[in-house]
C-alpha cells in the first residue's frame, strides 16, 4: 500500500511538473508538497486501485480507444445531419438495455463511452442488474446501440482482466502453498 | 502545410460548435439538448487541440495539450451524465413524442 501512495505521489508531482509555466524552486516545492498531501489523504483508496494492466489488455483498450475516436466523429455528422436536415429535428427514444458486462470499471468504460458519442447519452446505471438507462437522439441510433461493437470490445477486455486475475490469484495461492508447505519442512526439521 | 492543416481544424471546430449552438434552439427539451452541445465537447475540442497541436513548438507544450484534451474528454461525459441524471431525478420531462422502449 505504501508503494501505492508512493507512486501516486510520483505520479501527480510529475503532472504538476509538467502542467506548471516555470519549473523552479517555488514550484517544485508547491508541487511537491501537493501531491504528498493529496497522496496522504487518498492512501485508503490504494486497495480499490485497479491492477496494472498487461501488454494483451493495453493493446485491447488502444484498439477500443480508436474504435470509440471512429464512432465519435460518425457519431458527430450523423448528429449535425439529423439537426440539419430532420423534419421534426429529433424523435428521441430512452433505451433500457442489458449489456452484460459485470464489473464496476466496465460498466464505468461503456458508460462514457455512450456519453462521450453525440447522439446517445448514458442518464443511469442499475448497479445491481447492470442494465443501463440510455437516452438516443433518434430511433435508428437506438436500434444501432444494442449491437454496438464498443459493448463486445469491453467484454473481451473484461474476460482478458478476469483471466489476468485469476492467474495472479493463482500463483499467489501457489507461492502461499510453497511458503506453507516450506515452513512445515523447517519445523519439521527443527523438530528433528 | 502544418500551418494550412491547422487552420482547417480550427474552422472545423468553429463549424461545430456553431452547429451546437444551433442545437440548443433548434432541439426541444434539454435532453436532446444535450446531444447537440456534445458536438461542441468532442469534435469541436478534439479539432481545436489538434490544430494548436500542430502549431505548437515544444514537445512540453504537445504533452500539455494532450492531458488537457485527456482530462477534458474524462470530465466531460461525466458531467453531461449527472446533468442528464439531475434532470431526470428532478422530474423534467422529455418531448412528448420520445418512445420508451427495451433494448
Amino acid at each position: 500500500m505504501r508503494k501505492r501512495t508512493l507512486f501516486l505521489f510520483i505520479l501527480l508531482f510529475a503532472f504538476w511538473i509538467v502542467i506548471s509555466s516555470n519549473p523552479d524552486l517555488q514550484h517544485i516545492l508547491i508541487g511537491a508538497f501537493l501531491a504528498f498531501i493529496t497522496a496522504w489523504f487518498w492512501h485508503v483508496l490504494g486497495p480499490r486501485q485497479p491492477v496494472v494492466l498487461s501488454f494483451r489488455a493495453l493493446l485491447i483498450l488502444f484498439r477500443c480507444l480508436l474504435m470509440l475516436g471512429g464512432y465519435v466523429i460518425g457519431a458527430n455528422i450523423a448528429v449535425a445531419k439529423t439537426m440539419l436536415f430532420s423534419n421534426p429535428p429529433a424523435k428521441p427514444v430512452f433505451v433500457v438495455m442489458k449489456p452484460g458486462i459485470n464489473s464496476d470499471w466496465g460498466r464505468v468504460l461503456l458508460a462514457t463511452c455512450i456519453t462521450i458519442t453525440p447522439g446517445t447519452i448514458t442518464v443511469d446505471v442499475n448497479p445491481d442488474t447492470g442494465e443501463f438507462f440510455i437516452h438516443a437522439l433518434t430511433e435508428r441510433t437506438a436500434i444501432d446501440l444494442a449491437s454496438w461493437r464498443m459493448i463486445s470490445e469491453i467484454k473481451k477486455l473484461e474476460n482478458q482482466m478476469k483471466k489476468e486475475a485469476e492467474h495472479v490469484s493463482h500463483t499467489d495461492r501457489s507461492d502461499d502453498i510453497g511458503s506453507v508447505s516450506a515452513a512445515k519442512g523447517n519445523n519439521r526439521i527443527n523438530a528433528d | 502545410m502544418f500551418k494550412i492543416i491547422a487552420y482547417i481544424c480550427f474552422v472545423g471546430s468553429v463549424a461545430f460548435f456553431g452547429l451546437g449552438t444551433l442545437g440548443l434552439f433548434k432541439f426541444p427539451d434539454p435532453y436532446t439538448r444535450m446531444h447537440a452541445v456534445g458536438m461542441g465537447d468532442t469534435l469541436g475540442v478534439g479539432l481545436i487541440g489538434l490544430g494548436l497541436l500542430l502549431l505548437s513548438t515544444t514537445w512540453i507544450l504537445r504533452l500539455k495539450l494532450i492531458i488537457a484534451l485527456s482530462l477534458f474528454w474524462l470530465i466531460n461525459p461525466t458531467m453531461t451524465h449527472l446533468t442528464a441524471k439531475a434532470a431526470l431525478i428532478r422530474g423534467i420531462q422529455p418531448v412528448k413524442n420520445t418512445e420508451i422502449r427495451r433494448g
